[in-house]
């Protein structure tokens, strides 16, 4: 299907340079269409990011940049920080990372490189399903089944209760679980065969093939799927409503001990889920300051979901260039 | 799977086909948009809801939602996104000032009592009531164990209500004579009464606040509350009716201006007889015999 012998059929007067233009026009609504449509996502992002920061302005006058430091939040005396929330959001996905990259990355491993291939369609498609669970029902299982077991696995922290941002962490691992699998999956299988076949070839056993060939040159594509997986937990809200225990103001007093993260806590969209959104309607200081921190997790999960794509972008699916591999026994 | 490129008529005969599943699915939608909205309070949601039941054979169509609470529901109501708020606590000053343009109107459909509930084991261990000063002192952070109060040797785990719920104004209110004048706290927070008792129920050393009605005596017990030198009044209908029980509170429907239309039968239905014994069905208390003076 090479664009200049498909030109050269049907407008044979065009020259060859401008070919894939000529061939568009030939659809002028597929082009049209597809821009406008384009357009369409990127204004609605933009116009997203542009509603919320004017409809915060309020709370960054109010407060100013204290709004993203401030570790204090007590809307009926109007004083409005962040900062715990921005914490809690961070914590509950990393903890999700901490525990669902390995294990996502290591089954991928196992159904790309592993199983045999009649096997391999009927796994990833049972993997794939548990992404179609709604949020809520993984919130209920989390409400009936993991509370209490966090409770006792946590024991030696002395929780409170079963809510704690632990708790919202690991479940959220197993919602992110599939994304980390299938996507990891697929960069692990765009390497070329041909490399592994090469890396037997040299005397490479199985282990080593994976290790030193596949993984290495999947790598971006298996960054991006742990970067894509992080958007979503960044963003996820009711599941993470159900189990976190929505406790404000939870600032640890060291912040990277591990001891906070067995109590209870709030994330940025524990905080917008809650009533406390419908208490600010109509308050025009509170309500910025509900939108200020839907700015913040738009302009956090916009970030890590461009980065997810930078990395991705260039080189997925393709050997990295002048990468030389040492023979393990050389 | 078929090739890349789909053919061009199948990509219209899928979109076609797209559109005319998402016309099916919209058309109830839009059928429902002449539905009665109302939202609020989930402590007044289970009798209205179930009064939109029975009256959905006289041709009735609402629509009942307990998102948002009390506040959540005057908010709508005042911002014209529904038809009628349901609320488990009065309208307050700041209501008529956030929204100057609504005329507010509320009837009282019943009454409730906010019960202090615990979970089994502090039952158990032996705590039935609390004064109002060891409440302040468990909600100021002061007291900190049950064993201070006579409990078992464990941490008190206080279920703080969302800000916007009924059952915190009423609780925060009695406990400070105001609720706007209770300390600011944080405390891990529960929305609804199912929410509520659920947790409670499911943790060891709980204590939060919860409708009296939802206080079942099975999975979270209701404390007597002690004021000053008397004795624990608990939230039983007796004493509650008699007016002895000292959180005690409307269930209120709020309308903009007098209800009329779908909302007036509403309204109508849940005074008379039959809405009347459903109110009683859920656990709260008749308008018919309000214990004091009543509706705003």
């Amino acid at each position: 299907m090479s664009p200049d012998g498909s030109t050269a059929l049907t407008v044979p007067q065009q020259p060859p340079t401008s070919s894939r233009l000529a061939g568009l026009a030939r659809w002028p609504w597929i082009y049209t269409g597809s821009l406008v449509a384009t357009g369409l996502a990127a204004l609605a992002f933009l116009g997203m990011l542009g509603l919320f920061a004017v409809e915060s302005l309020p709370v960054w006058r109010h407060a100013g940049l204290s709004y993203l430091s401030g570790i204090e939040w007590f809307f009926r005396v109007q004083r409005f920080g962040a900062l715990p929330m921005i914490y809690g959001t961070l914590a509950v996905s990393a903890i999700a990372l901490a525990l669902a990259a390995p294990l996502g990355i290591a089954s991928a491993v196992f159904v790309a490189e592993i199983l045999p291939a009649r096997l391999r369609i009927p796994a990833k498609t049972a993997i794939e399903l548990l992404a179609g669970v709604p949020s809520v029902v993984y919130g209920l299982l989390g409400v009936i089944l993991l509370r209490g077991w966090m409770q006792d696995v946590l024991a030696p922290f002395e929780p409170l209760s079963g809510d704690t941002l632990a708790t919202a962490g690991v479940l959220l691992a197993v919602m992110i679980l599939p994304t980390i699998v299938t996507l990891s999956e697929d960069a692990l299988r765009s390497v070329p065969a041909s490399q592994r076949q090469a890396a037997r070839a040299l005397g490479f056993n199985r282990g080593e093939a994976i290790l030193r060939i596949s993984l290495p040159q999947a790598r971006s594509g298996l960054v991006a799927a742990v970067l894509l997986a992080l958007g979503r937990a960044l963003g996820e809200t009711i599941a993470v409503f159900l189990v976190v225990g929505r406790q404000d103001n939870q600032w640890p007093d060291r912040l990277l001990s591990l001891e906070p993260l067995a109590a209870a806590g709030q994330t940025l969209t524990s905080k917008l889920g809650g009533s406390e959104t419908h208490i600010a309607y109509g308050d025009p200081l509170h309500w910025a300051a509900m939108l200020g921190l839907a700015l913040i997790l738009l302009i956090l999960v916009a970030g890590v979901t461009l980065a997810g794509s930078a990395v991705a972008g260039p080189s997925s699916g393709r050997a990295a260039p002048g990468k030389s591999v040492r023979h393990p026994d050389a | 799977m078929a090739g890349r490129s789909g053919h061009p008529s199948t990509l219209a005969q899928a979109y076609a086909l797209t559109c005319a599943l998402a016309c099916a699915l919209a058309t109830p939608w839009v059928s429902a948009a002449a539905a009665l909205k109302v939202n609020g309070s989930s402590t007044v949601t289970p009798v209205v809801t179930e009064a939109a039941e029975q009256l959905q054979g006289q041709g009735l169509s609402i629509q009942v939602d307990p998102a948002g609470g009390s506040s959540g529901g005057i908010s709508a109501l005042g911002d014209g996104r529904i038809d009628v708020a349901m609320s488990s606590r009065p309208l307050k000053a700041s209501d008529h000032e956030r929204f100057p343009g609504t005329d507010f109107r509320s009837v009282a459909i019943g009454y409730d009592a906010v019960a202090l509930v615990v979970s089994r084991d502090v039952w158990e261990g032996g705590v039935r009531q609390l004064s109002r000063e060891q409440l302040q002192g468990i909600y100021e952070g002061r007291i900190r164990r049950w064993s201070e109060l006579g409990g078992p040797d464990r941490r008190i785990v206080f279920f703080n209500k969302e800000p916007g719920r009924g059952t915190w104004s009423m609780f925060a209110g009695w406990l400070y004579g105001d609720a706007d004048k209770a300390p600011l706290v944080s405390f891990p927070e529960v929305g609804s009464n199912q929410e509520t008792r659920s947790k409670v129920a499911s943790t060891r050393g709980a204590i939060s606040q919860l409708s009296a009605a939802w206080a079942d005596g099975e999975t979270v017990f209701a404390l007597g509350l002690v004021e000053g030198d008397g004795e624990a009044i608990a939230p039983t209908s007796e004493n509650v009716t008699t007016d002895r029980y000292p959180i005690r509170r409307p269930l209120l429907l709020i309308t903009n201006g007098a209800p009329d239309g779908a909302a007036s039968t509403l309204v109508d239905f849940l005074l008379g007889t039959q809405g009347q014994s459903l109110v009683e069905k859920h656990g709260y208390l008749k308008v018919a015999a309000p214990p004091t003076a009543a509706a705003h």
